[in-house]
């Protein structure tokens, strides 16, 4: 019978072909394409699971593909006093002497300026600190902020007056300045510095956890001393520093 | 013989080994649009690179020992090892924060505990893993290292710690510096060897951190001895 069908169709060869549906043709056609968009999507989904910002060995410090971040080497472990003021070459500074008590970096959001020598201790522990300018921020994009801080270990935040961009993100030895809360490079500094285990910042794995009264309260920190720094203020060659004396010597 | 008689008709077009099989759809693959072959050739190709490449994965997964390394290998002795060492540092740093009476040194003392607990945490974490024990059997101290040990460097003895524990005001202070001083320097040539020779990069990464974090507090803790009048304890 089957020879009979091929015997007709071969007699009117273009006509009674096109009766003949090729469900061998179209379901291979369809497992190929099924085939395609499965390996499409794991290869996609693979690809956004990988985030390019998360440190790795092969990806040791993310934060330097992104656009606009500033780098400066500091040598950490240089201890000064409570009484003593650095002159930081950075505003903010993210880098270099600063308090034997480091600032509160447990998620902390601080209402008021936060005296720089403490903020950047808490810097060489691996706290990622969000300054803002307090006019230029508010509201919904203070908010924000707020929310990549309250409850996130190794995050701080301050306002910081007189900045030049409205936001600036410090980590040990990098700094971004941003010009509003929802440009997508803020989420891509914490997640490439914050915490990054590779020797980004000095002291992996440090407590962002104060001592309170007595030493950082966080509830009562130190106040912010702006710019001009005194005459007597420490320079950043790190002369005059360090935990002699025993006042500012925590580690 | 109803192939042979639609041989006998379609000869030409069509090869005879293929309508000894196919006469019911008759030549569906020659027949078939070029753009339908090409998607079927296609998806040829993904099936075989999807089977090397599940091939290969498998055989991949069963030849990385690396996340696995075995007991008496420089991974499972360094944390083993350092564990305990930890271990006791904590012991005195806790001490120390509980009971001077110099905030600087408090500061001092909860760095060292919060960090080495952190670390501590960590190492555990990865022997538990690898189902090791969590500590270096009695007497096996830095076997890893080619010479087993019945201590290691810089441990204090029960007797430096009963010292510590009996001591208050400064005498306590410089009891805790030179302790965790040489505690620290003894503990320097196991991270520089686990950061140089450990097999899983996680484990370099941390030993690393280790001998950066412990080099700059054995610097501090130096000069704070000296600004109290005192001498390092000699390594034991």
């Amino acid at each position: 019978m089957a020879g009979a069908r091929k015997r007709t169709s071969s007699a009117g060869r273009s006509a009674p072909k096109n009766r003949q549906v090729p469900w061998l043709l179209i379901g291979a056609i369809v497992v190929v394409l099924a085939l395609i968009g499965g390996i499409g999507f794991f290869l996609f989904d693979r690809s956004a699971q990988i985030s390019p910002w998360r440190p790795s060995q092969d990806n040791r410090d993310p934060s330097l593909a992104i656009p606009g971040i500033v780098l400066q080497a500091y040598e950490g472990q240089h201890h000064v006093t409570p009484e003593q003021r650095v002159a930081y070459d950075r505003t903010p500074p993210f880098g270099g002497p600063h308090d034997g008590y480091w600032a509160a970096c447990n998620g902390q959001v601080y209402p008021q300026p936060v005296r720089n020598e403490n903020m950047v201790h808490s810097l060489e522990h691996g706290a990622v600190w969000i300054a803002y300018d307090p006019a230029r921020v508010q509201g919904a994009a203070l908010d924000t902020l707020t929310a990549k801080v309250q409850g996130q270990n190794q995050m701080m935040m301050s306002p910081y007056p007189g900045l030049e961009q409205p936001i600036s993100l410090q980590s040990w030895g990098h700094q971004l300045a941003v010009p509003d809360a929802t440009d997508p490079r803020i989420d891509q500094f914490i997640s490439s510095l914050r915490g990054n285990p590779n020797g980004v910042f000095p002291e992996v794995g440090a407590s962002c956890d104060a001592l309170g009264p007595g030493a950082f309260d966080p509830a009562n920190p130190p106040p912010f001393e702006g710019q001009p720094y005194p005459r007597d203020a420490l320079p950043m060659n790190y002369q005059g520093t360090s935990g002699a004396g025993g006042m500012g010597g925590a580690g | 013989m109803t192939a042979s008689s639609v041989t006998s008709q379609v000869s030409p077009p069509e090869p005879p080994d293929v309508d000894d099989h196919d006469d019911d759809h008759g030549g569906w693959w020659s027949d078939s649009p070029g753009w339908a072959k090409a998607v079927v050739a296609v998806g040829a190709v993904l099936i075989l690179l999807l089977v090397g490449g599940l091939a290969g994965a498998v055989i991949g997964q069963r030849t990385a020992p690396t996340y696995a390394p075995a007991a008496g290998s420089v991974d499972v002795g360094f944390l083993q090892d350092m564990s305990v060492h930890h271990r006791q540092a904590i012991q005195m740093a806790v001490w120390e924060r509980s009971n001077t009476t110099d905030p600087a040194l408090r500061q001092l003392a909860f760095d060292i505990e919060s960090s080495q607990t952190q670390q501590l945490g960590m190492m555990q974490g990865w022997l538990q893993l690898w189902e090791q024990r969590g500590e270096t059997a009695p007497g096996q101290y830095m076997a890893w290292m080619g010479m087993p040990m019945p201590s290691m460097p810089g441990m204090a003895t029960e007797a430096d710690l009963q010292r510590l524990r009996a001591s208050t005001g400064q005498p306590l202070d410089v009891e805790f510096l030179q302790l965790m001083l040489r505690h620290h320097e003894g503990g320097l040539h196991m991270m520089e060897s686990a950061a140089a020779q450990a097999s899983v990069p996680a484990v370099r990464t941390l030993a690393t951190s280790m001998v950066t974090t412990q080099t700059a507090e054995s610097q501090t803790m130096t000069q704070l001895l000296a600004a109290r009048g005192a001498a390092p304890l000699p390594m034991n």
